[in-house]
């Protein structure tokens, strides 16, 4: 049996600046890595049919997701010579303009930090067992769908 | 002999909103194709909808064999990030 431990990519509510500030600082002691890549999904006020979208609220099949992104984050760690991959995705409500995904991966020279970080967000909105319920200004709703 | 089976249900997203989290005793259903089928007929909301089953955790991509007591998941696309 594996005793390889899971992470755990979700968290409660939106992802704050201040999180995302404090895990590049936490970077600096990694001295072999030379560029790093970050992606930020943020919520969209979107106007369907005269309504404004007032947030998205974010449900999950948390074991599912779980295991995977951890196949995910294995096979884009085989794939490309990164030194850190960093995943984080919100639950529950997001106002708009808040930040709902986190994706920031590190590697000696910049491409394949960029390369990665774009199949991750790529395959995190096709692959994982997420959904987001647009929630009007008007306490109306409609299920997003990923295209 | 008609063999009964005992099913978890659980869905979510839209789904969610007309299939609640269940348990199921079904006969004459052995498969992930013969569950769709009762399914459908069972909530016809679902008929014409895009969706996926899970089984214990495991996404169906084709037709698979149920067993009692699995746990089923009922899954629309997927829309996060």
């Amino acid at each position: 049996m594996s005793e390889k431990k899971i992470k755990n990519i979700f968290v409660n509510g939106a992802i704050s600046p201040a999180f995302i500030a404090d895990s590049i600082a936490k970077h600096a002691t990694k001295t072999a890595i030379g560029g790093h890549s970050i992606f930020m999904g943020q919520i969209r006020r979107d106007e369907i049919n005269g309504k404004f979208v007032a947030g998205i609220d974010y449900t999950a099949y948390e074991e599912l997701a779980l295991s995977q992104m951890d196949a995910i984050r294995e096979e884009i760690f085989l794939k490309y010579p990164l030194n850190c991959m960093h995943v984080h995705h919100s639950l529950g409500m997001i106002s708009a303009g808040e930040i709902c995904l986190f994706v920031f991966t590190s590697s000696a020279h910049r491409k394949p930090a960029i390369e990665a970080c774009n199949e991750l967000v790529e395959r995190i909105k096709a692959e994982l067992p997420i959904w987001g319920k647009e929630i009007f200004e008007d306490d109306t709703h409609q299920w997003k769908e990923n295209i | 002999m008609e063999m009964n089976m005992k099913l978890e249900i659980i869905s979510f997203g839209k789904i969610s909103e007309f299939i609640g989290h269940q348990q199921v005793e079904i006969s004459n259903v052995t498969d992930t194709d013969q569950l769709k089928s009762y399914l459908e007929t069972s909530f016809p909301e679902l008929v014409g909808m895009k969706y996926k089953l899970a089984v214990n955790q495991n996404m169906i991509q084709s037709n698979q064999s149920l067993k009692n007591e699995d746990k089923v998941a009922i899954m629309p696309p997927f829309s996060g990030g």
